[in-house]
C-alpha cells in the first residue's frame, strides 16, 4: 500500500460509486432477462438491442411519476427514509480491493478507496444503518401493512446480522486480519499440501477451508439484502409490498436502487472474502472479481426464480436454531485448528478438546431433537 | 490539519444538535432517529481519533442492534398510550433539572481541577501500528490480561437474558392450540391431520340425527358444512361423512347438494 494524495482517493471513490450505480442499472436488466429465460419468456427486448436501454427508460419513467405523500404520514421521516437506504448501500463498496496498484502518469494509484483495518466490520455497520431506511419508511407510511413490513425487517435484520457477523469470524481467524486487502492477499498465495504421497497446490481461497461459513454467509446475505426467499418485509402477496407500499416515483426508486446496490456490494464482499477476490488462475485482476460477482448475482436471481418465500417463524427458526449454533461450532473448531497449526497446543490437548466439542454438540443436537419429538408426539 | 479540525467541528456540532433533538423532540420515533444521528457522528469522531474498531462497533451495536430494538418496541406501542414526557409533573421536572445541574457540576469540577496529567502510556500510534493494528492490540489486551472480567460480563449478560425470559414467560405454560382458530367453509379436511379424532356419528334417522350432527359440527346446508367455531371441526373429509337425507319439509336446504340454498333462489 502506498500513500497517495487525498484527491486521487477522492477520484477513485467517485469512479467506484458511479460504477456501482451503472452496475445497479444493468443488474435490473440482467435480473429481468435471466428471470424471463428461466420462466420461458424473453424479457425486455424492445428498447435498444436486447433491451439494453430498458434501465434508462425505467429511470425516466420513475422520475416522471408523481411523488405522493400519504395524508397521515409522518412527513419528515417519510421523505428521509428512502435516502438512508440509498446512501448507505454503496458505502460498503469503498473498502473492496479491485486490484493492486496501477501507475498512471507516474503516479501510483491504489485500486481501492481505503484500507481500514476493520473493513469487514465497517461493511456490516453500514449495512445495519441502511436498514433504518426500511424500518422508518414502513413506520412513517401510516399504513398497517407497511408497519408490519417494518417490524418484520427489524427482527429479521437483528437476527441475521448476528449470523452474518459470526460466519465471518472463521475467516478472520484464518487470515488474522479484518482488512479486506489483507484477507485477499492471504488468499492469493497457493496452499500446498501432500495427500497420499502426491503434492497438491490449490489456491488458498477460504471457500475451501471455510465451506460451512461460506454457506451460512450466503444464506444470511440473502436475508440481509431482503431478497427472495427472505423478502418478508416486502412480501407482495402478504403485505402488498410491505414497507414501500406508499412510496411512488423516485422515492420508491431509491429503495429499488438501494436494494440492488447492496446486492452488488455484498456479492463483491462474498467474492473477496471466500473466492479470493482478484485472484485467478491467470492474470490476476479486477476481471476475476467481476466474474465472481456475476456468479453470485446470477445465483441470487436463480434463488428468486426457484424458491417460495419462507414463513415468518421458519425464517426466525433457521436463524436462531440452525445457523447460529452452526456458526458457533464453526468458530470453535476453526480456532482450535488454528491453535494446533500454530503449535500453541499439543496434539493430545487438541484431540481431547476436539472430541469434547463434538460430544457436546452431538448431545445438544440429540436433546433438542428429542424434545421436539416430544412436542409433536 | 485544518481539514481535520473542520471535519471534527462538523461532526461535533451535528452530534450535539441531534443529542438535543433526542430530548427535545416530542415524537419518540423522532427522538430515536436523532439518537441514531448522534451515534453515527460519535462513530465518525472515533474514526478520526484512529479508533476505527470502537467507531465501527459503536455503529453495529448501538445503531444496528439496540436502537433497532427500541424502535421495534416504540412501533408496537400505541402512541396514545405512551407516557407524556413533556407535560405536567412539576416535581419530576424539577428533580430532572436539579440532577442535571449536579451532573454538570461534577463534570465541570472534574475538568477544572484536572491538574495532575498522567504520564502518556506506551500505546502511541506508532507502537500500535508496530503491533499489527488497533484490533490486534485490543484483542491481545482483552483476552490475555482481562479474560476473567470479560467472562464475568458474558455470564452477567447471559443471566440477564435468562432472567428477562423468565420474567416475560407466563406462569402457566400455555398449551399451543393444535387447531386453527378461525372458522372456514371446507369440503376437504377442515382440520388437518393433527387434530383429535372424532368418531363418525352413527347414521341417525331423520330430523333427530341431523339435529345432533348439526349441533356437533356446525350448520349443515345442503352438503356443505358451515363450521362456525373451532370446536366443531372434524378430521373426516366431507366426502366420507354420511349425511342424513335432508328433511323434505325443510325447504331451507337446496336439494342439488351444492350451493347454499335460500328460499328465494329456487323459485
Amino acid at each position: 500500500m502506498t500513500d497517495q494524495p487525498f484527491w486521487i482517493t477522492f477520484i477513485v471513490g467517485f469512479i467506484v460509486l458511479n460504477l456501482l450505480l451503472v452496475g445497479m442499472a444493468y443488474m435490473t436488466w440482467l435480473e429481468r432477462k435471466v428471470l424471463a429465460r428461466m420462466q420461458g419468456r424473453f424479457g425486455p427486448n424492445r428498447t435498444g438491442p436486447w433491451g439494453l436501454l430498458q434501465p434508462i427508460a425505467d429511470g425516466i419513467k420513475l422520475i416522471g411519476k408523481e411523488d405522493l405523500v400519504p395524508k397521515f404520514a409522518d412527513k419528515r421521516i417519510f421523505l428521509i427514509a428512502p435516502l438512508i437506504t440509498f446512501v448507505c448501500a454503496p458505502l460498503g463498496g469503498l473498502v473492496i480491493p479491485f486490484g493492486d496498484t496501477v501507475t498512471i502518469f507516474g503516479q501510483e494509484i491504489n485500486l481501492f478507496v481505503t484500507d481500514m483495518n476493520v473493513a469487514v466490520l465497517y461493511m456490516l455497520a453500514v449495512g445495519s444503518v441502511g436498514v433504518y431506511g426500511i424500518i422508518l419508511g414502513g413506520y412513517a407510511s401510516a399504513n398497517r401493512y407497511s408497519l408490519l413490513g417494518a417490524l418484520r425487517s427489524a427482527a429479521q435484520v437483528v437476527s441475521y446480522e448476528i449470523v452474518l457477523g459470526l460466519s465471518l469470524v472463521g475467516v478472520f481467524i484464518l487470515s488474522s486480519s479484518m482488512s479486506l486487502v489483507t484477507i485477499v492477499n492471504e488468499q492469493r498465495r497457493p496452499l500446498e499440501f501432500s495427500l497420499a504421497g502426491l503434492d497438491f497446490s490449490i489456491p488458498n481461497w477460504y471457500i475451501f477451508s471455510q465451506p460451512v461459513a461460506f454457506a451460512i454467509f450466503l444464506i444470511a446475505a440473502v436475508a440481509e439484502t431482503n431478497r427472495a426467499p427472505f423478502d418478508l418485509p416486502e412480501a407482495e402477496t402478504e403485505l402488498i409490498s410491505g414497507f414501500h407500499t406508499e412510496y411512488s416515483g423516485f422515492r420508491f426508486s431509491f429503495y429499488f436502487l438501494g436494494e440492488y446496490i447492496s446486492m452488488i456490494v455484498i456479492s463483491l464482499l462474498a467474492a473477496s472474502l471466500f473466492l479470493g477476490g482478484i485472484d485467478g488462475p491467470i492474470a490476476d485482476g479486477f476481471w476475476w472479481l467481476l466474474l465472481k460477482m456475476s456468479i453470485f448475482l446470477v445465483f441470487y436471481i436463480w434463488l428468486r426464480a426457484t424458491l417460495p418465500r419462507f414463513r415468518y417463524d421458519q425464517l426466525m427458526g433457521i436463524a436462531w436454531k440452525v445457523l447460529l449454533p452452526l456458526t458457533l461450532v464453526n468458530v470453535l473448531l476453526t480456532g482450535l485448528i488454528r491453535l494446533r497449526g500454530n503449535d500453541q497446543i499439543s496434539m493430545s490437548a487438541f484431540l481431547i478438546t476436539f472430541a469434547a466439542i463434538i460430544v457436546v454438540v452431538a448431545a445438544a443436537y440429540l436433546a433438542s431433537s428429542r424434545k421436539q419429538e416430544a412436542h409433536v408426539g | 490539519m485544518s481539514a481535520e479540525v473542520l471535519v471534527f467541528d462538523i461532526l461535533a456540532v451535528l452530534a450535539i444538535i441531534s443529542a438535543l433533538g433526542v430530548i427535545l423532540l416530542r415524537n419518540p420515533v423522532h427522538s430515536a432517529v436523532s439518537l441514531v444521528v448522534t451515534f453515527v457522528n460519535l462513530a465518525g469522531i472515533f474514526v478520526m481519533l484512529r479508533a476505527e474498531f470502537l467507531g465501527v462497533v459503536q455503529v453495529i451495536v448501538y445503531t444496528g442492534a439496540i436502537l433497532v430494538l427500541v424502535l421495534f418496541v416504540i412501533m408496537l406501542v400505541d402512541p396514545d398510550e405512551l407516557p407524556e414526557f413533556h407535560r405536567g409533573q412539576p416535581l419530576q421536572q424539577a428533580a430532572g433539572f436539579i440532577i442535571g445541574l449536579m451532573l454538570l457540576g461534577e463534570l465541570a469540577a472534574a475538568i477544572l481541577t484536572r491538574t495532575v496529567v498522567g504520564q502518556p502510556g506506551p500505546w502511541t500510534e506508532d507502537f500500535v501500528q508496530q503491533q499489527g493494528g488497533n484490533v490486534q492490540v485490543l484483542g491481545q489486551f482483552l483476552y490475555s490480561g482481562y479474560v476473567l472480567p470479560i467472562q464475568a460480563i458474558a455470564v452477567i449478560l447471559l443471566v440477564g437474558t435468562i432472567g428477562a425470559l423468565v420474567l416475560a414467560r407466563p406462569d402457566q405454560p400455555t398449551v399451543r392450540p393444535r387447531t386453527r382458530s378461525t372458522g372456514t367453509i371446507s369440503l376437504a379436511h377442515p382440520r388437518g391431520a393433527e387434530g383429535e379424532f372424532h368418531p363418525p356419528l352413527p347414521i341417525g334417522a331423520g330430523a333427530a340425527g341431523r339435529a345432533a350432527r348439526v349441533e356437533r359440527r356446525g350448520e349443515m346446508r345442503g352438503g356443505i358444512i358451515v363450521v362456525t367455531d373451532a370446536e366443531s371441526y372434524s378430521d373426516i373429509p366431507a366426502w366420507e361423512l354420511e349425511f342424513a337425507e335432508p328433511d323434505v319439509d325443510q325447504k331451507t336446504y337446496a336439494e342439488d347438494g351444492f350451493g347454499i340454498g335460500r328460499e328465494g333462489d329456487r323459485s
